[in-house]
């Protein structure tokens, strides 16, 4: 049976355990061990026997050979080993990128159902799993993963601002507002604070608890720190600013973010990442598309 | 600062001397075991054999260090990765991988500094290099080169830099970088209907860009829409482009694109 077929798709607490590495064996040790003792031994045999003593010096020197020749092939086959790795990790990475969800679902639960070979390729590849979960609205399970990224403490400092920020988001997405608070305060401390995805968090925490007329002020003062920082993702912004004027009776200036939301995100995408949003529909007018972007 | 001739010439000999190391450390351990007595040959023997793995080892620290440096660019922290770089650059190592990477380290702090000339020049000497293992390196060493060669108004240069990655298998990443050199050149040359083609793929990848290339790129887009007669597809570009920034700035730095954004 292939790893990937073992227990449940998607499953976290298996996958959380089947892919931490295995301990390893210091084969650098064994190798030192191994060439002393042919050193040792050939001197001492060329010693016993000193008719055999350029025999003996050739199949020591033969011995050291095929060693060295061991274990450079050894080294290449690890080298290819962690390569191949890192290409499927990198292609899990893409997938998500692109958006191609299914493919990128089947390959993070086909990879970490079996132990990797490198902690730095299995804490992206987590990261890619929040992401996939996040997706699929299974937001316990993405706050599951987060927790324990964060808890097992191996992301450099921008990938746990990443994550705080997305598990901040998965709180407010499953109405867990009193731990979101908590984690956003957390995130405030940390080098996240300031950045254009921390005002995204509060911004959604504002719109989800009724306080549109705080979001509005954050999204009016930080505008320009969202719009560096959040590249297409500023569509978010606009389409929570546009929910925002709109719980204020604002219309005009609802429509006007709302339209903005639109031209960088399809209104359905928006929908589907904030259901807060989708009050809007067909309230609003969206940005007219061109033929080509239909 | 590092200078950039002396960093190249001193990787470049390291490289011989690595290579004149090791074909001596071989040559000694093959001569030890024919000549000399017992007790001289396992003294010399366990001398190269210590030798060998104390220079393996500190080689392997330092190339720990040296894996730090992209990330330190990455965040904009540009002496604490020139730092890294120089000792990368001045300290031994029997890897030739090293080397060559911080060479290529080097290359994309210059790029980032906007020292065109340099990230060039250091460019220029890495694709000079056999690569080996490392091949992949010259697909993003090749982007560099032609971005920092299209800064500097070489389209030439730029054009060969470009020629055949089509054919390479790029990674997303290299293919995001890759569209926005393109692009850029082609509008310099005004290549219009070229950069028409399958517009739309290259929207999508334009999303997944930071938001300044993004709308730099949505901004190139809308000038070839427009210079084609697509009117309707250059409007919503430029609208898209104007949200993601300052569209004064991308004209002052694109003259090109004061013709979208009058």
């Amino acid at each position: 049976m292939e790893p990937a077929e073992q227990g449940g798709f998607l499953e976290v607490g298996r996958l959380l355990d089947a892919s931490r590495p295995a301990p390893r064996v210091n084969l650098l040790l064994w190798m030192a061990g191994l060439l002393l003792l042919v050193v040792l031994g050939s001197t001492l045999a060329g010693n016993q026997f000193p008719f055999a003593r350029n025999a003996v010096a050739l199949l020591s020197l033969l011995a050291m050979a095929a060693m060295i020749g061991g274990m450079s092939a050894y080294s290449v086959y690890i080298l290819g080993r962690y390569r191949a790795e890192q290409r499927q990790v990198e292609q899990i990475g893409e997938w998500v990128q692109l958006r191609r969800w299914p493919e990128a679902a089947v390959a993070v639960n086909q990879y970490l159902s079996s132990p990797s070979r490198n902690h730095g390729l299995r804490v992206q590849a987590l990261v890619y799993l929040a992401s996939v979960l996040g997706r699929w609205h299974r937001f316990d399970d993405a706050i599951a993963v987060q927790n324990r990224l964060l808890e097992e403490g191996m992301l450099d400092a921008g990938a746990e601002s990443a994550v705080r920020v997305g598990r901040a988001m998965a709180m407010l997405r499953e109405d867990h507002l009193f731990d979101a608070d908590r984690a956003i305060s957390e995130l405030r401390r940390c080098p996240a604070a300031g950045s254009a995805g921390l005002f995204l968090v509060e911004i959604y925490r504002d719109v989800k608890t009724g306080h549109p007329a705080e979001a509005i002020e954050l999204f009016e003062q930080k505008l320009t720190v969202l719009r560096d920082g959040l590249g297409h993702r500023l569509a978010d912004v606009w389409a929570l600013a546009a929910r925002a004027y709109d719980l204020l009776g604002r219309e005009a200036e609802a429509q006007k973010a709302f339209v903005n939301a639109t031209l960088l995100a399809p209104a359905g995408e928006l929908f589907r990442r904030y259901p807060e949003v989708e009050k809007l529909s067909g309230r609003y007018q969206p940005a007219p598309a061109p033929a080509e972007a239909a | 600062m590092l200078p950039v001739e002396a960093a190249i010439h001193r990787v470049l000999r390291d490289l011989k001397l690595t290579t004149v190391l090791k074909a001596a450390l071989a040559c000694a351990v093959v001569v030890c075991f024919w000549v000399g007595s017992d007790d001289v040959r396992i003294v010399a023997l366990l001398g190269i054999g210590s030798l060998w793995f104390w220079l393996s080892l500190s080689s392997a620290r330092g190339s720990r260090s040296a894996a730090e440096s992209p990330a330190l660019i990455a965040r904009g922290q540009f002496e604490e990765a020139e730092r890294n770089i120089e000792h990368t650059v001045r300290s031994f190592s029997l890897f030739r991988a090293v080397k060559l990477q911080a060479l290529h380290h080097l290359a994309v702090l210059r790029h980032a500094q906007r020292r065109w000339q340099e990230s060039a020049a250091l460019a220029r000497a890495l694709l000079g290099q056999r690569l080996g293992p490392l091949q992949p390196l010259s697909r993003s060493t090749r982007l560099l080169l032609a971005d920092s060669l299209l800064e500097m108004n070489d389209l030439r240069g730029t054009f060969d830099a470009l020629a055949g990655l089509h054919r390479e298998p790029l990674s997303l990443a290299e293919m995001v970088n890759l569209l926005a050199v393109e692009l850029d050149y082609s509008a310099r040359i005004g290549a219009w209907e070229p950069m028409m083609q399958d517009v739309m793929s290259k929207v999508q990848l334009a999303e997944l860009m930071p938001s300044r290339p993004s709308a730099r790129v949505q901004g190139m887009l809308a000038l070839a829409a427009r210079k084609t007669g697509r009117r309707e597809l250059g409007d919503w570009l430029a609208a898209r482009a104007q949200l993601l920034a300052d569209v004064h700035q991308l004209a002052s730095e694109r003259p090109l694109l004061s013709e979208v954004w009058p």
